[in-house]
């Protein structure tokens, strides 16, 4: 377990230190990870008041038990094709490292999938693709389980305050 | 035995050479070393050679981290280590008694080994390390701590009633566990002067000696430098902070002085006081502690003599080493204690100064000398303890000089009073700087020089007033000739204050001092709690509120129409409203202090304009939330400054226009409805309103024609710009930073105006809202969407009237509200929000207000007043334009506060809002 998150801090040089348990998510047809430790709770949708100038993919906050806390739709965020919110759409909610302190964040998600135990020889690094398209900064790395790839996202880099900061302009 | 010392000495010898040679990243080396060492551990005698076996443990240790690879693993590291052989031959050589451990450690430390608390204990105790018993020692602090504080108890009871045999006994007692108990754990220092008082103690009970004012001194004295003691030894051992050998050392250094004075010299030693009068009581540090008790115990087996410890022996605070000297980290050893000290002394030093203030009106008041005499003799304690020596030794100085006045041998005056108050400025001022230091690093720190202080202490202390240089930094201009304030024939005030301290009563006398007394009766029990945990407190009830209205609310639970469930939760919601209440008045505490601290500002100002100004308060226990008393200070200071500066006249256009000489600037607080008002009233002139108005129509503030009242007018004042530039005039009018204190007490969320009679005096009134956490605010509906508007900041609402609605150019839109044209700002639009209302004359428009700009804000529907309770977006969104945070509305959804200042900006940036 502590690996996964030690993994999260040291970036993905190292993809041996990658091994560890992830929770999976979809995105499209597209399948997700994000380290466990990350991951605060997972809430189904729930009303979502606006915030006038922010990025696009930020969707507004929620009350979380009494806290304010952002929530950014993470098809946005990777420029997806938007879904409608159906009765699968989740909220994980995450603890990123923000510059005072762990903050929680909500990444609206097509749904949740299962947690999965990743080891070693399973995880590649991520390629590389032309066109810059792709924010390879994002991912850790690919994991390859029984012939289906799984992304794994680097959530600090993903909604961290600092990639949130600079887009917050608009 | 011989033979054990040989292999000793031997091993060694080995073990230096081996580690001369020794190559770095040799680990089978150093595993030879730890073989050695093995040895060496069985060869020591452990009953003489205690020090020696615990250095070789120690070092052990360390080698044994080396290995592990938690130690460098380099030259320097077998360099140091190579020292540290070298001090433990030096150990054989010399013996136990002689024990380097100091450097020894210092060789260990400097490799990066923790030395632990229970090795580095044997330092402390130089000749007498203290036992290594933890569970032994943390017994006996405890138990200590419970025995000074009852012994403080009885002291002040028999204070009261000094016949009491049974305080006496039970004061004796604790002394007596105190001593055995330290005894026990090889304490030695505490058990001797817990011994020394328990004699002086026992003299008193067998009514050899009397139980007057003198013991009692010397006994608090004593208690207070025992718990210093015992508060050390728990730091230490705990090794919650680094050790600290340079105060042990130094009081150590110091105690055994004084053991060899006591036992050598005796009475002898003490030199005879030149003055006749009575004898000093002098409570501070272990020195004086013991020297007094030893001075009361001469006097009590009937030398009589009137003893002096003499100035040099007072002049010079005891100096913990020499080494601190303008070495900055050297006070930065250990962090918890040292904050621990600074919030500690910034509250002695505001105990000083209210008292010194107190004193001014009553020279004569030992009471109040003694109240001003304690937190010196604490702050110096302290401060020496942790090598803060420049302010140990200016309060030190300091606190000589109260002591002469105490003594009699100086009467008050307000040179005295004006030097007290420098010193606790300029401490307040190097304090401030250790705090400093510790937060940002060595680099912050500011060297002080206090020598002048000192030199005028000195003087002071000389008697010699008249020669005193006036003290730069409390003020500069006009300062009136200084005088003794209540000139009193030297003798008598000698004889008057002198008599009670002698005959060991301290019955203060009547009047104020009586009131002072009762006062501090009211006070009542309370303990400090930790300002996160209240504010979580403060959260978790807010959110019970919303949730119980939530359940209440439900649709399913609304359709029931039991009468028990009704009643229930009639009785739920009162709980509920009476813990918001409780969990929102622990964070409020009275305005006093603030208030207090004008007080020292009027002082000041006064002398310093040559006029008399009384500052009456009322109201100082209104409440008012933490968090805002910080914030409140800058504008009151300035609107203080104001009142006296050009409010209260002179006292000579005083009686000129038939007013008493002395003005007087009154400051109240109180509660009226949501808010809490603050008015600073002055008995002067009044605002010069003509002068105001002419200024206005130069700067195009106002309309030649316009009709304004003078209240409209005198409001002025406060806008940016208005005043602080250029001075309304140059004999009188308010003005300087008027807008700075619109500004902090709107971003308080509250709001000031000044009401003004010609010839009677002007009124500043402040509005402040109860908390910070909770607004007040009008909930609107945009669309979906529903923001919150801080209700102080809205003017009025209305549905517009078409026939008020103007364009600019077919873009810019105002509003004609009472013959004022107003921008509209169109929320939806600024916000973005799909489906609002568009029609203006279907919505409904508020007009707001903020730092004087008005705005006509487009909403579609007001919903209702409501107090809520602000959340921070968190720091993922702090700096959304426009909004100003959330907050959680009565159906769980999170609804937004605006930010009008940045909203009135954006509506800017974004240009007319017509779509």
């Amino acid at each position: 377990m502590a690996s996964a998150a030690g993994a999260q801090a040291t970036g993905k040089q190292n993809v041996s230190e990658l091994a560890g348990k992830y929770l999976t998510f979809d995105l499209g047809k597209e399948e997700y990870g994000i380290g466990i430790l990350k991951v605060r709770e997972i809430i189904g949708l729930m009303e979502i008041t606006a915030v006038p100038h922010t990025p696009r993919y930020i969707k507004g906050v929620i009350n979380l038990r009494g806290s304010v806390i952002p929530v950014l739709d993470l098809r946005s965020k990777f420029n997806m094709e938007p879904q409608d919110y159906n009765e699968r759409t989740c909220i994980i909610v995450v603890e990123v490292q923000g510059e005072s302190g762990i903050i929680l964040v909500g990444m609206i998600v097509d749904s949740v999938s299962e947690v999965l135990n990743i080891v070693d020889g399973e995880i590649e690094p991520p390629p590389t693709f032309g066109g810059g398209d792709v924010e390879t900064a994002n991912f850790l790395g690919m994991a390859k389980i029984k012939g289906r790839v799984k992304i794994l996202l680097d959530v600090d880099k993903v909604i961290g305050e600092s990639g949130l900061g600079h887009s917050a302009v608009m | 035995m011989a033979g054990a010392e040989q292999g000793v000495d031997e091993l060694l010898d080995d073990l230096a050479v081996k580690i001369m040679v020794i190559e770095p990243g040799d680990l089978s080396s150093v595993g030879d070393l730890l073989e050695i060492l093995e040895r060496l551990q069985s060869a020591v005698e452990p009953a003489t050679q205690k020090k020696l076996q615990q250095m070789i443990r120690t070092f052990q240790e360390a080698l044994q981290k080396l290995v592990m690879g938690e130690l460098p693993d380099t030259a320097a590291s077998y360099e140091k280590l190579g020292e540290c052989i070298s001090r433990m031959q030096e150990v054989l050589r010399n013996g136990e008694d002689a024990a380097p451990l100091g450097s020894f450690f210092a060789h260990l430390r400097d490799i990066g080994f923790a030395v632990e608390s229970g090795a580095t204990d044997g330092v402390s105790g130089g000749q007498s390390g203290f036992s290594r018993d933890r569970e032994l020692i943390e017994c006996f602090v405890d138990e200590a701590a419970e025995f000074l504080g009852s012994i403080e108890a009885n002291i002040l009871q028999l204070e009261k009633t000094p016949g009491d045999r049974e305080a006496v006994n039970a004061i004796f007692r604790a002394f007596h566990t105190i001593k055995g108990t330290a005894g026990s754990v090889s304490l030695d220092e505490i058990s001797r002067l817990a011994h020394a008082t328990e004699n002086l103690l026992d003299e008193v009970r067998g009514g050899r000696f009397a139980m007057d004012g003198d013991v009692i001194e010397a006994v608090l004295g004593v208690a207070d430098t025992l718990r210093e003691m015992i508060a050390q030894v728990r730091d230490v051992f705990r090794a919650e902070a680094d050790y600290q050998p340079a105060g042990i050392d130094a009081s150590l250094a110091l105690i055994n002085r004084l053991m060899e004075k006591k036992k050598g010299g005796g009475p002898a030693e003490v030199k005879r006081d030149a003055l006749p009068e009575a004898q000093r009581v002098k409570p501070s540090g272990t020195s004086e502690s013991l020297d007094l008790v030893c001075r009361i115990m001469d006097k009590g087996a009937g030398q009589g003599a009137k003893t002096d410890p003499g100035k040099d022996g007072l002049a010079e605070p005891p100096v913990p080493s020499p080494l601190e000297q303008g070495q900055v980290p050297d006070f930065m050893k250990d962090g918890d204690l040292l904050s621990g000290f600074i919030s500690e002394a910034f509250e002695h030093l505001e105990t000083i100064e209210l008292n010194v203030l107190e004193l001014e009106q009553n020279p004569d008041d030992i009471e109040i000398i003694n109240n001003i005499f304690r937190p010196f003799h604490t702050i110096k304690g302290v401060s020496g303890f942790l090598n803060l020596t420049t302010i140990n030794k200016l309060a030190h100085a300091t606190e000589n000089l109260l002591d002469d006045v105490r003594n009699s041998r100086l009467s008050m005056n307000s040179a005295i009073i004006d030097i007290v108050l420098g010193v606790g400025d300029f401490l307040r001022n190097m304090i401030q700087n250790v705090s400093d230091v510790l937060e940002k690093g060595p680099e912050a720190y500011r060297p002080f020089d206090i020598k002048e202080f000192l030199e005028r202490i000195k003087i002071c202390q000389g008697g010699d007033v008249a020669s005193l240089p006036m003290p730069k930094s409390v003020w500069d201009v006009q300062t009136p000739r200084l005088q003794p304030r209540q000139p009193l024939p030297a003798d008598q005030s000698v004889q008057e204050s002198v008599e009670p301290m002698l005959a060991g009563s301290r019955t203060p006398e009547p009047g104020v001092t009586a009131a002072n007394l009762a006062q501090k009766k009211n006070i009542e029990a309370s303990i400090k709690v930790d300002v996160k945990k209240l504010d979580g407190l403060v959260n978790a009830v807010g959110e019970l509120v919303i949730m119980q209205a939530m359940v209440r609310h439900n649709p399913l639970i609304q359709e029931l129409s039991d009468p028990k469930l009704n009643k229930d939760f009639a009785q739920l919601t009162r709980i509920t409203t009476e813990l918001q209440k409780t969990a929102m008045s622990m964070r409020m505490v009275p305005i006093r202090q603030t208030f207090q601290k004008m007080t020292r500002l009027v002082r000041d100002l006064s002398k310093k304009m040559g006029k008399k100004v009384d500052l009456v308060m009322e109201g100082e226990d209104t409440e008012i939330d933490r968090n805002m008393v910080d914030s409140i200070y800058d504008p009151l200071v300035h609107m203080i400054r104001n009142s006296v500066d050009h409010g209260v006249q002179l006292p000579a256009e005083r009686v000129r226009t038939g007013k008493p000489e002395t003005g007087t600037v009154r400051l109240s607080a109180y509660q009226k409805g949501g808010n809490i008002i603050i008015e600073i009233a002055d008995d002067g002139d009044g605002v010069n309103t003509a002068k105001i108005r002419k200024k206005a129509l130069e700067r195009g503030l106002i309309q030649e024609d316009g009709h304004y009242s003078d209240h409209e007018i005198n409001n002025l004042i406060f806008l940016a710009g208005f005043s602080t530039a250029d001075k309304i005039t140059d004999v009188s009018g308010r003005g300087v930073g008027m807008d700075v204190v619109k500004k902090g007490v709107e971003s308080l969320r509250g709001k000031v105006e000044l009401q003004s009679t010609p010839g009677e005096g002007s009124l500043f009134l402040m509005y402040l809202p109860l908390t910070l956490a909770i607004i007040d605010g009008i909930v609107v509906r945009v669309g979906s969407e529903r923001y919150i508007i801080p209700t102080i900041a809205i003017r009025e609402s209305m549905r517009p009237r078409m026939e008020n609605y103007n364009t600019v150019q077919g873009k810019g839109e105002t509003l004609l509200v009472r013959d004022t044209l107003l921008p509209i700002i169109r929320l939806y639009h600024v916000f973005g929000v799909a489906g609002a209302c568009v029609d203006i004359s279907q919505g409904i428009t508020v007009v707001i207000e903020n730092e004087g700009r008005q705005r006509a804000l487009l909403v579609d529907e007001l919903l209702g007043k409501q107090e809520v309770v602000i959340k921070s977006l968190g720091g993922y969104m702090q700096d959304v334009k426009g909004v100003a945070g959330g907050t959680i509305l009565g159906d769980g959804r999170v609804g937004l506060i605006l930010d009008l200042a940045g909203l009135i900006n954006v509506s800017e940036e974004m240009g007319s809002g017509v779509i």
